[in-house]
């Protein structure tokens, strides 16, 4: 049976409603004018009548941004970090979550260890000095091993591990003379795909955005990640130095402006739809592991 | 629990010989949890507890040459020319405003967002929603920046095109003091708020069904079960986010101040962690940015642990730990 609504509930629906559908345009509509803008005629986008649909279809932007050598260096780096960094991530915090989620001697000592982390930090400046230190400056290695744990992420993997596989399960694998490793391989990860679902979209996403580490600890030019030359391309006032060497064939004044302009919104494309694309592809899982690490302990 | 309380109540009575023998045991049976654990506590030490160590520099001429241990001590005279600076006021100001009409905004708005999209039925709306509103959370600090500059640039932005369509004069937002906060905080909001509901929807899906049956018999309508249920069933959630985020007061991030940072905003944008970096790593004055930054952390982590003595005070089950 079907309760009949009131008329507070009702208007109470209908402006819930409304509220909801006037904030998912407030997200939707500035990414899809860029996507718009992106492959339509430059100078349409300036009057500014690219505003529902693209206008004028053209690719200049892209094809500019195409010959734009740089870019395409570090798109080529950022893959590689994201690859190699987030496989080295998922052992990693795979491998802590589940010894933090088991009984041993001291275990008391390393949860603290590993907390306090979180709560107080060397801060930037001696970091910085002691990576240094490691020899990582303007080392390409320091994309993957910086950040090659991040204690929040241990957190979530060691309460999962906790709540979803029962201890009587470990018990009785210990009996038929299972050992740790074993165990966690043979048994814990199969059993935590969806755990690594979550895991591989947080790390994923925190390399392919990384631009911290790219500008404290790179300067030499080959290494960059794709976040570093994106920031020289789109954080201008003016026309800069990368943008007019990429644009010194065109003449007019005027429609090098319009070019550049069009070139930032491919640029914004280009980097940003793998990483929603990826999004989407896991979002099933999310709910789950944001619940996973709000569980207190 | 019963167990192991039964357990150290057996570890008390143990002989020194017992004990070699349990410990002995425990790791014929524990080695390989910590051989588990070994790379990631190698890691904690070489990037988070060496540079806890290398702090001593705030108190030291640190000189690259002489390596932290070989440098002079220095007592405090780093804090105290921090101090006697013209600057150090504006900094604080400016970092701790930025972050209060941050931490004002941005908190309650995916509760709301939460609350909100509770109320929806339809399940493939709902999971819609909830979709396209965290989506902008994965967009970089960067591009987020960059698609600033483009919608707010004062000659062919969509913003000013619009102002300047209902008659006004187009405004230079990304080169005015007076507009950093608004559009630091608005874009956080835009950023953030779909991705900080998740946190309440999950917490909203454990609260049980048979309140809203009863409180639907009692003639309760919508909004009072948001209020009398709803709400009560996250407090303990949004009191320990509340916490979490008053312990952040005065941290002071510096990717996204710097990228919106312009000579024109520069008296609203110049916080903390922007001239840390910038006085630390480009003006290379290791020692004195180390100064200033301890006393944020110290003040930081004071902050938090009054907070959190603060919650446990009025109910013993909440607080972060």
């Amino acid at each position: 049976m079907k309760v009949k609504m009131s008329t507070g509930d009702r208007i109470f629906t209908i402006v819930n409603y409304t509220l909801l559908i006037l904030a998912l345009m407030m997200v939707i509509y500035p990414l899809y004018i860029i996507v718009i803008a992106s492959i339509s005629d430059p100078y349409a986008v300036m009057r500014g009548e690219v505003l529902l649909w693209p206008k004028d279809i053209s690719f200049i932007g892209y094809e500019r941004l195409l010959k734009h050598k740089d870019i395409w260096i570090a798109y080529g780096n950022t893959i590689l970090y994201t690859v190699v960094g987030t496989l080295l991530n998922l052992v990693l915090t795979l491998m802590t979550g589940y010894a933090l989620s088991r009984e041993f001697m001291g275990k008391k000592f390393f949860n603290l260890m590993f907390v306090f982390t979180m709560f107080f930090s060397g801060g930037l400046i001696p970091t910085f000095l002691q990576v240094k230190s490691y020899g990582l400056y303007n080392n390409p290695l320091v994309f993957i091993v910086m950040g090659a744990i991040s204690v929040w992420n241990v957190i979530i993997a060691r309460t999962f591990m906790k709540s979803s596989l029962p201890e009587e399960l470990y018990e009785a694998a210990v009996m038929d003379g299972c050992s740790h490793v074993r165990y966690f391989m043979k048994i814990v990860l199969p059993l935590s795909k969806a755990l690594m679902g979550v895991l591989v979209v947080y790390y994923a996403v925190a390399h392919w955005n990384d631009y911290m580490t790219g500008l404290i600890y790179i300067s030499k030019r080959n290494y960059q990640p794709l976040q570093v030359v994106l920031k020289e391309l789109l954080t201008s006032l003016q026309v800069t130095d990368t943008m007019s060497s990429m644009l010194n064939d065109v003449q007019d004044n005027e429609l090098m402006m319009r070019v550049a302009e069009s070139v930032k919104y491919c640029a914004i494309v280009i980097s940003t739809v793998p990483i929603l694309a990826l999004y989407t592809s896991m979002q099933k899982f999310f709910v789950k592991g944001v619940m996973i690490g709000s569980v207190k302990g | 629990m019963k167990c192991k309380r039964k357990e150290k109540s057996k570890m008390t009575k143990r002989s020194g010989r017992e004990w070699l023998i349990y410990i002995r045991k425990r790791l014929r049976n524990d080695w390989q949890i910590y051989l588990l654990l070994l790379p990631a506590v190698v890691y904690l030490i070489m990037f988070h507890y060496m540079p806890i160590y290398g702090v001593q520099i705030a108190f030291k001429n640190f000189l690259p040459v002489k390596g932290i241990i070989g440098s002079e001590w220095v007592g405090l005279e780093h804090f105290r020319n921090f101090f006697k600076s013209f600057y150090w006021k504006r900094l604080f100001a400016n970092t701790l405003l930025l972050n209060l009409f941050s931490l004002l905004f941005s908190f309650p708005l995916p509760i709301i967002l939460a609350l909100m999209m509770n109320q929806v039925t339809q399940k493939k709306f709902k999971g819609f929603l909830q979709t396209t509103l965290c989506a902008p959370n994965f967009i970089s600090v960067v591009v987020l920046a960059g698609m600033l500059y483009l919608f707010l640039s004062p000659t062919n932005g969509m913003i000013n095109k619009l102002i300047e369509f209902c008659g006004g004069k187009p405004v230079f937002f990304l080169n005015e003091a007076r507009w950093f906060r608004p559009v630091y905080i608005l874009s956080g909001i835009w950023q953030g708020a779909g991705w900080g509901a998740i946190l309440y929807t999950a917490a909203l899906s454990g609260i049980d069904p048979q309140l809203y049956e009863a409180a639907t018999m009692d003639g309760a309508n919508k909004w009072h079960k948001i209020w009398y249920i709803d709400i009560p069933g996250i407090l303990p959630i949004i009191i320990t986010m509340l916490i979490m985020n008053t312990g952040n007061l005065l941290t002071s991030e510096f990717q996204k101040t710097l990228l919106l940072q312009t000579p024109g905003n520069i008296a609203a944008s110049d916080t903390i962690g922007v001239y840390v970096y910038t006085a630390g790593l480009e003006g290379a004055q290791f020692s004195y940015t180390t100064a200033i930054g301890l006393m944020l952390n110290v003040i930081n982590f004071v902050i938090l642990i009054i907070v959190n003595k603060v919650a446990k005070s009025i109910d013993q089950s909440q607080g972060i730990w």
